[in-house]
């Protein structure tokens, strides 16, 4: 019901632009992808029947990631349990845990394994010197242990934080009835935190299957849906896109299944905990301490290995392929600031415009979702969640096939690169954003406005700097994940718009790990410093929001 | 300055939670609207405020209409349930906020901002940030927050019901002097009796969007005009009745069993059928004898001693249950099983229609 007093307010003027900007660069570019697969002359989807290497990849990518998620129960649940309940030595280092996933780009994590693992790689050849023959790290082997050291963090994350939320009270009643302190484990925090488990174990899942840089690095010959989307893509170029539109379409409804699944799942299974005691966490000493601290850390320390390795390897002397170890060099670096300084400075350029765009929008649009609602205000909430959805390369082929030409040329344009990085980090800001307005009371607000101060000024004078903690760690997340971003960009750049992360994927292609690790080192530098700056001198909870 | 409300209608969803309320709010009336959750009290105060559009209507202050002006335009002044202060400023910020937005600044109007926190007690927390106050303090930074722009109305949404037993006594009395001393209208939402009894110049008793009885504390406790009304404000027992004898000066009388009683009549035409209420406090207890008839015949079934006064439940010969409050000496003294006779005052006591 629209009513004269809204015309009145600037709110549903300013929903109708977010919706308008909204509907051209996310539900167009969808729409197109979900048309294209048929609209050609030939249809995409008998082609896709009659070809058995793209319903091998979709197998594959379903195998991949059934495994993964696997793997990644197995670690992170049994880690979030230790760290939650137990002092243990070493417990410090495991704190970084979040940090390390958000830092390193999927793409130095894969070239970094490569370099330690690979043919030619650092532990290969050590033993291979002893007389140890490892098995090819390109396939299955590498895909399942670099994806399992990438993603495992999410499960350990999503767990610690219901094992933490769980009233350990509960068990302690569960004991007074009569029940063991491991039978009570099971039979009372088990079920309460199963839901947040299976909910992180599914956006694992998720996440694999529209995994870019790992599955491009490492997949070598094994066929999997976003390699095959992408060299579809990269194949058809300028003619119809008629199959990377089918593949996208199979990811899209794919991962949609997925998110409903997870949906359902949370809503099932979300308990109200009346009182949060969580348990105080007790030190574990003797044998025991010391076999779950030296796993914890083994594992921290797996994860850490890319840095290592990165680091050591942008100043290691080369020549091609060729990594000379134990001889040091600046050339590397000199290459990154002097020589082809371009990705560097692209990379500061559209990810800084894509935080600066997209933060402003998710503040403002978040305050029409969640304070001033309107007949539009739940579609803006729809749509701007859809990216959710779409796996980077899936976006990367909606932009291209929307805004190559026609109405709206934006190909080879900076404005492309930043509305990539843009619409596909876009949520994270929105979940922030919102999560911070739900806990605003509508009270303050009708505070300020009873005391004389107009809607829109209310809302810089008083709503905004509310926000401000909350918009800024955002700000950061949505930093961090813009610069490694590399699924979508690397379909929409144009030569001489290189990003970091698409010079990195281009030099490991090339097998040139001294100037990768040379730029990914910088690339790492470009996230981790404005993090630092951002708890150390502002003293901002950055993971507050996560 | 008044406030005339007439005719209001006001729905969510279609549904009218205020429908065709008029009232008016003498200037200077410390003001409270009086009911359950639910009962519409809350839209009403917020209509008023212009937070709520009415869907039909209209509500002025004093003589001009601002049903449709926007709620930062009407000067007034507003305290919420849950304080509402701005936590990213300090009390002195708080307060200074609508002074700044009136364009006031500089050391005038620090001024007045320190003025205003002094008479609440709150001169010495002016640099601190509301996080730092206790939940009396707050709301006292509110109150100082909403008078200080020497609002036309004072409104107040259940402002007491976050803080503890002696604090809203405390507060209660903070907002009563402020009240009288600027002699501003004031409208008062609250669903605690003691407090619209003790503060109000006038309560208006609402049930499901309508005010039921309007009238000065003593006239809404004392003369009850509906059931719902007696119900909610005090404690009352309730049998329904039919009168034997409708007498000229104004009583009735009604046979309950063998004994009788008077109560004040207030059934209009032919009417026989009503609703007899007695307040607990108001019944007195006596030992039974077979002599006397007048009053209500009861067995004594509970007893509760709660120091100033024993709260009995007695049996009336049907099994009906009623509550009496005895005070004085020897209050507890009535065990249980005692037959006993509860009389009241016929002005106390009082027939209504069901």
């Amino acid at each position: 019901m629209i009513r004269a007093s809204d015309l009145r307010a600037p709110w549903l003027w300013l929903s109708l632009a977010a919706l308008v900007a909204l509907l051209v660069f996310i539900v167009y570019p969808v729409a197109n992808i979900l048309t294209a697969s048929v609209s050609g002359d030939q249809n995409g989807w008998s082609r896709l029947l009659a070809d058995p290497r793209g319903l091998t990849a979709i197998l594959n990518a379903l195998i991949l990631a059934s495994v993964v998620t696997c793997t990644c129960v197995l670690i992170g649940v049994p880690l979030a349990y230790v760290t939650a309940r137990y002092r243990f030595f070493g417990k410090s280092i495991i704190a970084l845990l979040p940090l390390i996933t958000l830092v390193i780009p999927e793409v130095i994590s894969a070239q970094t394994w490569l370099m330690a693992l690979g043919n030619n790689g650092l532990i290969t050849r050590f033993l291979r010197d002893i007389g140890i023959q490892l098995p090819t790290f390109y396939g299955w082997f590498g895909l399942v242990t670099v994806m399992t050291f990438v993603y495992y963090t999410y499960v350990y994350i999503g767990t610690v934080a219901a094992i933490s939320g769980f009233d350990s009270t509960l068990e302690e009643a569960a004991q007074s009835l009569g029940t063991s302190p491991a039978r009570s484990r099971m039979k009372v925090m088990l079920p309460v935190i199963l839901p947040s488990i299976l909910a992180s174990a599914l956006l694992v899942f998720t996440m694999v299957v529209g995994n870019f840089a790992i599955s491009m690095i490492l997949a070598n010959r094994l066929p999997l849906l976003s390699v095959v989307t992408y060299q579809a893509a990269v194949s058809e170029g300028g003619a119809a896109p008629v199959m990377q539109s089918t593949f996208a379409t199979v990811s899209v409804v794919m991962v949609m299944l997925i998110l409903f699944l997870n949906r359902w799942i949370v809503s099932r299974g979300r308990f109200e905990i009346a009182q949060g005691r969580g348990a105080r966490p007790v030190p574990i000493t003797g044998w025991r301490g010391a076999v779950i601290g030296l796993a914890a850390s083994f594992i921290v320390i797996v994860s850490l290995v890319p840095l290592a390795v990165i680091a050591v390897g942008a100043f290691t002397v080369s020549r091609g392929p060729v990594m000379q170890w134990g001889n040091w060099t600046l050339a590397n670096m000199e290459r990154v600031f002097i020589n082809a300084p371009q990705p560097l400075v692209n990379s500061l350029i559209y990810a800084g415009a894509a935080t600066l765009i997209g933060i402003c929008f998710s503040a403002l649009v978040s305050y029409l979702i969640i304070k001033k609602r309107n007949a539009v205000t739940p579609w803006l909430d729809y749509i701007s969640s859809i990216p959710l959805a779409l796996s980077g390369t899936v976006l990367g082929i909606g932009l291209v096939v929307s805004f190559n030409s026609g109405w709206l040329p934006l190909t080879g344009t900076a404005t492309i690169m930043v509305l990539a990085l843009l619409v596909r980090r876009l949520p994270f800001g929105m979940r922030s954003a919102q999560a911070t307005l739900h806990n605003i009371p509508n009270s303050i607000e009708e505070a300020s406005i009873s005391l004389g101060s107009p809607p829109l000024r209310t809302f810089f004078k008083v709503v905004l700097p509310m926000m401000g903690p909350a918009i800024a760690s955002a700000a950061i997340l949505t930093w961090t994940t813009s610069v490694s971003e590399l699924s979508a960009s690397i379909l929409v750049y144009s030569g001489g718009r290189e990003t970091l992360t698409i010079q990195v994927f281009r030099l490991i292609g090339s097998n040139l790990m001294a100037y990768a690790s040379a730029y990914g080192l910088v690339l790492i530098a470009v996230i981790i410093i404005p993090i630092i700056v951002a708890t150390k001198v502002f003293k901002i909870d950055v993971f507050a929001s996560k | 300055m008044g406030i005339d409300i007439k005719n209001l209608y006001v729905n969510y969803g279609g549904m009218d939670v205020i429908a065709d309320l008029s009232l008016t709010i003498p200037e200077g009336c410390f003001f409270t609207l009086l009911g359950p959750s639910g009962c519409g009290k809350t839209t009403l105060l917020r209509t008023i405020a212009g937070f709520v559009q009415a869907a039909k209507g209209n509500i002025y202050f004093q003589s001009q209409d601002v049903t449709r002006l926007p709620p930062h335009r009407r000067n007034i002044g507003m305290v919420f349930q849950d304080y509402a202060l701005f936590p990213d400023k300090t009390v002195a910020e708080n307060v200074a906020y609508g002074l700044r937005a009136r364009g006031e600044s500089g050391e005038a109007m620090m001024k007045k901002v320190r003025h205003e926190l002094e008479h609440v007690g709150l001169g010495h927390v002016m640099d601190r940030h509301p996080a730092a106050l206790s939940g009396g303090q707050r709301q006292r930074v509110a109150l100082a927050r909403a008078m200080v722009i020497k609002p036309q109305v004072l409104l107040m949404d259940e402002p007491l019901s976050n803080l503890d037993a002696k604090l809203r006594i405390q507060i209660r009395e903070t907002i009563s002097d402020l009240q009288r001393e600027a002699n501003i209208t004031t409208v008062f939402v609250t669903h605690d009796q003691e407090e619209a009894l003790s503060m109000s110049d006038r309560i208006g008793v609402m049930n499901k969007g309508k005010v039921e009885q309007l009238g000065t504390p003593k006239e809404i406790y004392a003369t009850p005009r509906t059931a719902y009304v007696a119900d909610f404000v005090g404690a009352a027992n309730r049998i329904n009745v039919t009168v034997a004898e409708a007498n000229a000066d104004g009583t009735a009388r009604i046979m309950l069993g063998d004994a009788a009683i008077l109560a004040r009549n207030t059934l209009t035409g032919t009417s026989r059928d009503g609703i007899l209420i007695m307040r607990p406090e108001d019944l007195r207890l006596k030992p039974r004898t077979s002599a006397e008839m007048q009053g209500l015949m009861g067995r004594v079934v509970k007893r509760q001693y709660l120091g100033g006064k024993t709260s009995y439940k007695l049996a009336l010969p049907d099994e009906t249950l009623i509550n009496v409050d005895s005070h004085g000496d020897d209050h507890d003294g009535f065990e249980i099983g005692t037959d006993v006779i509860a009389t009241i005052d016929p002005s106390k006591a009082m027939v209504i229609a069901s």
